[in-house]
């Protein structure tokens, strides 16, 4: 949680922020986001987190009950090393079915049409160079690891003012 | 001679396609179910050290980790020839008990419940998870909140949801913490609370199905499961037991040594999932079933007070076996129960924290064979492995391929009741595919692939002229 700075002065009223770092940690630079959250838990520790494989509609619900919610993923596109950040809204699945994988934004509608409420969010990705088998990242992997855990700090300390 | 294809078909796990034939006069002559995902891990485990089998088959699918875990690592404790600690046992039980919760609300809830809530004949774009998200809220918060529970038990225990460890040769990695288990039991009134409601929705709603209920597989055959002194339910221990549509025992106490002698796999030209039959009636009349129907019609009674509320009314529906695969639906919600139930009970066990878990061992037989009931259905995980403990040939039998004659003789029978005439409506094709949802084919287990499934159906003449076609 970090101190809410517009819109309550002088309360005590904290935003609760949510963290979702996620992807395959056997496979390379896929693992950019499980391990960015790995990271982060040591500097930012009164944030939230959830580290898995991939998203799931049993996330909604944690997703409704936060002011601001990061997800952390790795890219296949652009110049790797790089981070990208873009804010998301939520919107409708066009799947048949939840059984693996649901994007953040369909889960961001999940949350506002089963929870009644949709926190603000934004996508963080780190561009990955190989995504094979194996734990570890490529250079530029961890340049965008590096990255990342400079980057949501700020975002998340300037979050109140941005919003 | 016209032929429709529904490729592919969808919300199942995995890859698969149906054909449906046509003769002449525009009436169904024969519908195959096909798999299109291609077969691997029998063969890229050998070489590889036995040791290394749990956590190499758990990749098998996303959905079913823990089933291949818990086969694998019985058929580990095999080569080893231990007897894992009693609470390891108890502990493993637990374990498959909530993957048996999380899979079958996923098939409920998240595949299946379009059909029900929103209707055979929806429109498509409707008929989804998102459309019951829309209209019946509650119902989507119920099932995500059961699914959410059995995979929390599964992280609980095994460190993560999709792809947990824990399980090992000769027992569980770790001890459970009190705190684990408190947590796992707190957790239990509310997983109940929602299960209960969604059998008394459902059985409210099997009048308005009678047509779905009289066509979707609904024939005699005979049945596979797991079987037990006590005739009770049984998913992690036991011997294995065929019976007949009477509820006769056809053959019993079938152990690791002698499945051979009962199962056969026979290869299809046109799909990579084998077809498993009943041996001494060989391939053309050894059909049976497996899974959840399977398994209510096997046991006496579940051995849990409340499921075995629901398993008398449930055996009411029919004079001897449940036969009708609709009922599939009915048994998973019952079974939801029972695991529930059973997870409690032995969570209050005396010995569920005890800190001996794991016996040790080298390889002490060149072969082994671990036997489970996996959510879908009898799972077989069979392993020879050379001198220096490097697998040779691992054979898998999955749940699905057990069903796969059944599932192609139920989409004859769906097909037959109705597909009519040369142009395709999107209702008729949904009941052809709900058959084969029904059973809650996981293809990636069976072909050990993985994939997603689209859907495109083709009619064609006796010519081979496409007719018409639908794809999703």
């Amino acid at each position: 949680m970090v101190p809410c700075s517009t819109g309550c002065a002088g309360s005590k009223r904290v935003i609760r922020v949510l963290l979702i770092g996620y992807g395959n940690t056997l496979r390379g630079d896929d693992a950019l986001g499980p391990m960015a959250l790995e990271r982060l838990r040591t500097t930012l520790p009164e944030m939230e987190y959830i580290s898995c494989h991939q998203l799931g509609p049993e996330l909604a619900e944690r997703l409704a009950a936060c002011d601001l919610a990061v997800f952390v993923d790795a890219s296949g596109n652009g110049e790797p090393g790089a981070v990208h950040v873009v804010r998301l809204s939520p919107e409708p699945s066009h799947a048949a079915s939840f059984t693996h994988h649901v994007q953040p934004t369909a889960l961001l509608h999940l949350a506002k049409e089963l929870y009644g409420r949709a926190p603000q969010a934004m996508l963080v990705t780190g561009t990955g160079a190989t995504f094979d088998s194996g734990e570890e990242l490529s250079a530029q992997g961890q340049l965008a690891l590096d990255r990342i855990c400079r980057l949501v700090p700020l975002l998340v300390r300037d979050f109140p003012a941005m919003w | 001679m016209p032929t429709i294809t529904i490729d592919p078909v969808t919300r199942i796990e995995g890859h698969s396609k149906i054909t449906i034939q046509l003769d002449n006069q525009g009436e169904v002559q024969d519908a195959r179910f096909h798999v299109t995902q291609v077969r691997g891990f029998e063969k890229l485990c050998e070489g590889r050290p036995f040791t290394e089998m749990p956590a190499l088959m758990a990749r098998i699918c996303g959905i079913c980790p823990t089933s291949h875990l818990l086969a694998s690592s019985k058929a580990c404790d095999g080569i080893m020839a231990v007897r894992i600690p009693e609470t390891a046992e108890k502990l493993r039980r637990i374990m498959n008990l909530a993957q048996i919760t999380q899979s079958h609300a996923l098939s409920f809830f998240y595949l299946s419940s379009p059909d029900f809530l929103l209707g055979m004949d929806a429109d498509p774009e409707e008929r989804n998870i998102m459309g019951v998200v829309r209209k019946y809220p509650a119902m989507a918060r119920d099932g995500i909140k059961l699914r959410q529970f059995g995979q929390c038990v599964v992280e609980t225990l095994g460190g993560k949801r999709v792809h947990p460890g824990w399980i090992v040769p000769g027992g569980v990695s770790h001890p459970l913490q009190a705190e684990q288990r408190d947590q796992i039991l707190a957790a239990i009134p509310e997983a109940i609370r929602i299960t209960r409601g969604a059998l008394h929705w459902f059985k409210g709603q099997i009048e308005s199905f009678r047509a779905e209920v009289r066509s979707f597989a609904n024939f005699p055959s005979m049945f596979l499961a797991m079987a037990n002194d006590a005739n009770e339910f049984s998913a992690y221990n036991g011997w294995l037991r065929f019976i007949d549509s009477n509820l006769n025992i056809v053959a019993d106490h079938i152990t690791g040594a002698d499945y051979m002698n009962y199962i056969g796999e026979s290869c299809n030209d046109d799909s990579y999932l084998k077809s498993t039959y009943f041996k001494p009636l060989g391939l053309a009349g050894g059909m049976y079933r497996v899974g959840p129907l399977a398994r209510l019609n096997m046991c006496k009674s579940a051995g849990t007070p409340q499921a075995d509320e629901e398993l008398a009314e449930f055996r009411e529906l029919e004079r001897h076996s449940v036969l009708s695969s609709f009922y599939y639906h009915y048994a998973r919600l019952i079974e939801i129960l029972y695991s529930i139930e059973r997870m409690e009970t032995l969570l209050h066990d005396s010995e569920i924290l005890g800190k001996n878990v794991r016996a040790h061992a080298a390889p002490n037989n060149f072969e082994g064979v671990g036997i489970l009931e996996a959510p879908r259905g009898t799972l077989i995980h069979h392993y020879h492995i050379d001198q220096n403990g490097l697998i040779e040939k691992a054979n898998l039998v999955i749940a699905t391929g057990h069903n796969n004659l059944a599932i192609n003789h139920g989409v004859l029978q769906v097909a037959r009741q109705f597909v009519k005439g040369n142009t395709l409506e999107q209702g008729m094709l949904n009941r052809v595919e709900a058959v084969v949802r029904a059973f809650d084919p996981c293809l990636s287990c069976s072909t050990h692939a993985t994939g997603e499934m689209p859907l495109d159906i083709q009619l064609l003449d006796a010519d081979g002229t496409l007719l018409d076609r639908l794809r999703r």
